[in-house]
């Protein structure tokens, strides 16, 4: 029972997007299977919803990966280094992650207008990254924490520098806890739906939820089948990494959560 | 290496001082101005918070945003509490029911927003064919009316943020010591008693950190009602994000900064309160 409240949306979407009619509910029995949505909205150019799909796997990519890279030097510092106000710097960046994204948008808007950034990918890119960050740097702090500092310290007595120890010791060992903030990080930049809609303007480099949640029929009426099929062919790809990295994802989300 | 650090987490700092203090700080400035896209920029202080004082839209919406969380954060709460205590049963295929759970968080909100647009659909959505099918009457428009629009986004919002609160509680869960278990039975506590005496003190902790983040991001919710009712009918379910993001779309950003710097002060006390809650900076430091 709880497995179908979770899955029956996305099965009603499987059965839409393969559905010839939207309204097979209302009308009785012309229920005939067709492919012809996704065939619709892989290659209809002017739905450009294959655009969308690029522009989404390119800027939740590189953001996760360089939002990933950037939040495992910080959590380094944090836990191995000497660190003036580690605690002040933990604490405002946990409590950044909180703040709502509408207070930031506007300033946004107007920078990204200046820098002429609108509707391009460094546009979303960035704000992206730092949106990202406090989450992958307390997965990452709290997984580094774990890792006994006699490794380090046996590798410094070695004469290796504080990057190699970095490099050499700590990232081997923490690898499902970086795979972890990765995979987050790509989630959440997947998702996201207000400074996508701020900044982009079109196809150019507008996201798959913008670009599914403004679909519109050329004529009046809604094509349902069409965006179903979108939608299935945008989800599959995130069901696929649920399905196979529950564990890390699990353990992401609760790393350190429930430990205080 | 005390310069080495600063170093480490220079990269860090700058990407969320430039992208996120920064706009903060932005928004905070522009709040004080009269900043609208054709007009003369004017210094008006906290005029723009009087604004929304006596504005009757604003008002809805803080009270929107009020009710949404005071129905919806504890419908998730229990909901997740009940998939966590079923998760943590040893059932067969505990994996794949987990990927199950996980499901609804993970697919982008505004993609399941635009299924439940289609469930609540009129004509032939899946809503009004168990409606009709199950001879309650004829077909409902669902979004139609501000109790119904409400109650159908309560419920879409439900269903995408229950798997977080069930992740949360299930870690909650697998942390009480097993042995207590036993030993209520060898005690003789039938499992109500165990329930209420055990495992919910216990899990104390995980619902506080599950409530506050909930009500957090309940607090700012946007993406669900931009695509499901657009704030309508009637402006009825304009959350304070929505409320502001027309004015940041129409050029206002003096008042629209306003709104959400409010929107901000808010989150943040809630969140002050989070992060002292986990003790994390004392911890991790």
């Amino acid at each position: 029972m709880m497995a179908s409240f979770c899955l029956f949306p996305w099965l009603y979407m499987l059965l839409v997007s393969l559905n010839d009619r939207p309204d097979f509910l209302g009308t009785q029995g012309s229920i005939g299977l067709s492919g012809g949505h996704y065939l619709a909205v892989l290659t209809e150019r002017s739905l450009h919803f294959l655009d969308y799909l690029r522009n989404s796997a390119i800027v939740a990519l590189s953001s996760a990966a360089l939002g990933t890279v950037i939040a495992a030097l910080a959590a380094f510092a944090v836990t191995r280094l000497d660190l003036p106000g580690k605690a002040a710097v933990l604490f405002f960046v946990l409590a950044a992650s909180m703040f709502p994204q509408i207070s930031l948008t506007g300033y946004l808007f107007r920078l990204m207008t200046r820098l002429g950034w609108i509707n391009t990918y460094q546009g979303l890119l960035f704000p992206y990254v730092a949106w990202t960050l406090p989450l992958s740097l307390w997965l990452l702090v709290s997984c580094f924490s774990q890792i006994p500092k006699e490794l380090d310290k046996a590798a410094l007595v070695d004469g290796c520098t504080s990057w190699q120890v970095l490099w050499r010791v700590l990232l081997p060992v923490a690898r499902p806890g970086i795979f972890a903030a990765f995979l987050l990080s790509f989630i959440a930049a997947f998702n996201e739906f207000l400074f996508a809609l701020m900044l982009t303007t079109d196809h150019g480099a507008r996201t798959v939820p913008v670009g599914i949640a403004l679909f519109q029929g050329l004529h009046g009426e809604m094509p349902w089948g069409d965006i179903m099929a979108a939608s299935i062919v945008a989800t599959a790809p995130i069901a696929a990494i649920v399905a196979l990295f529950q564990r890390h994802i699990v353990a992401g989300l609760t790393g350190g959560a429930v430990k205080g | 290496m005390r310069d080495r650090g600063i170093l480490f987490i220079l990269p860090l700092l700058a990407f969320v001082a430039a992208f996120i203090i920064v706009p903060i700080c932005g928004a905070f400035w522009n709040s004080a101005f009269q900043d609208i896209g054709y007009l003369q920029t004017r210094f008006v202080g906290l005029g723009n918070y009087r604004q929304a004082l006596s504005d009757p839209a604003f008002r809805q919406s803080l009270k929107f945003t009020i009710i949404f969380i005071a129905v919806s954060v504890p419908l998730e709460l229990a909901l997740g509490l009940a998939f966590a205590l079923i998760l943590d049963l040893d059932l067969p295929f505990r994996g794949a029911l987990r990927a199950c759970v996980l499901l609804p968080w993970a697919i982008p909100t505004a993609i399941s927003a635009r299924v439940w647009e289609l469930i609540y659909g009129y004509g032939y959505g899946l809503a009004n064919a168990l409606w009709t099918g199950l001879g309650c009457g004829g077909p409902v428009n669902w979004l139609g009316t501000p109790w119904r629009a409400f109650g159908s986004l309560v419920a879409a919002e439900a269903w995408k943020t229950t798997p977080f609160v069930t992740i949360i509680l299930l870690a909650g869960l697998s942390a009480i010591p097993r042995d207590l278990y036993s030993q209520a039975k060898v005690d003789r506590a039938n499992s109500l008693q165990i329930f209420w005496r055990i495992t919910l003190p216990l899990l104390r902790p995980a619902m506080l950190v599950a409530l506050l983040f909930r009500t957090i991001d309940a607090l700012r919710v946007f993406d669900v009602i931009y695509v499901l009712t657009h704030g309508g009918p009637g402006g009825s379910t304009t959350s304070l994000s929505l409320y502001a993001y027309k004015y940041f779309l129409n050029g206002d950003f003096g008042y629209g900064s306003a709104i959400s710097v409010a929107l901000f002060l808010v989150a943040f006390a809630f969140s002050l309160a989070y992060v002292r809650l986990a003790g994390y900076c004392r911890a991790l430091a």
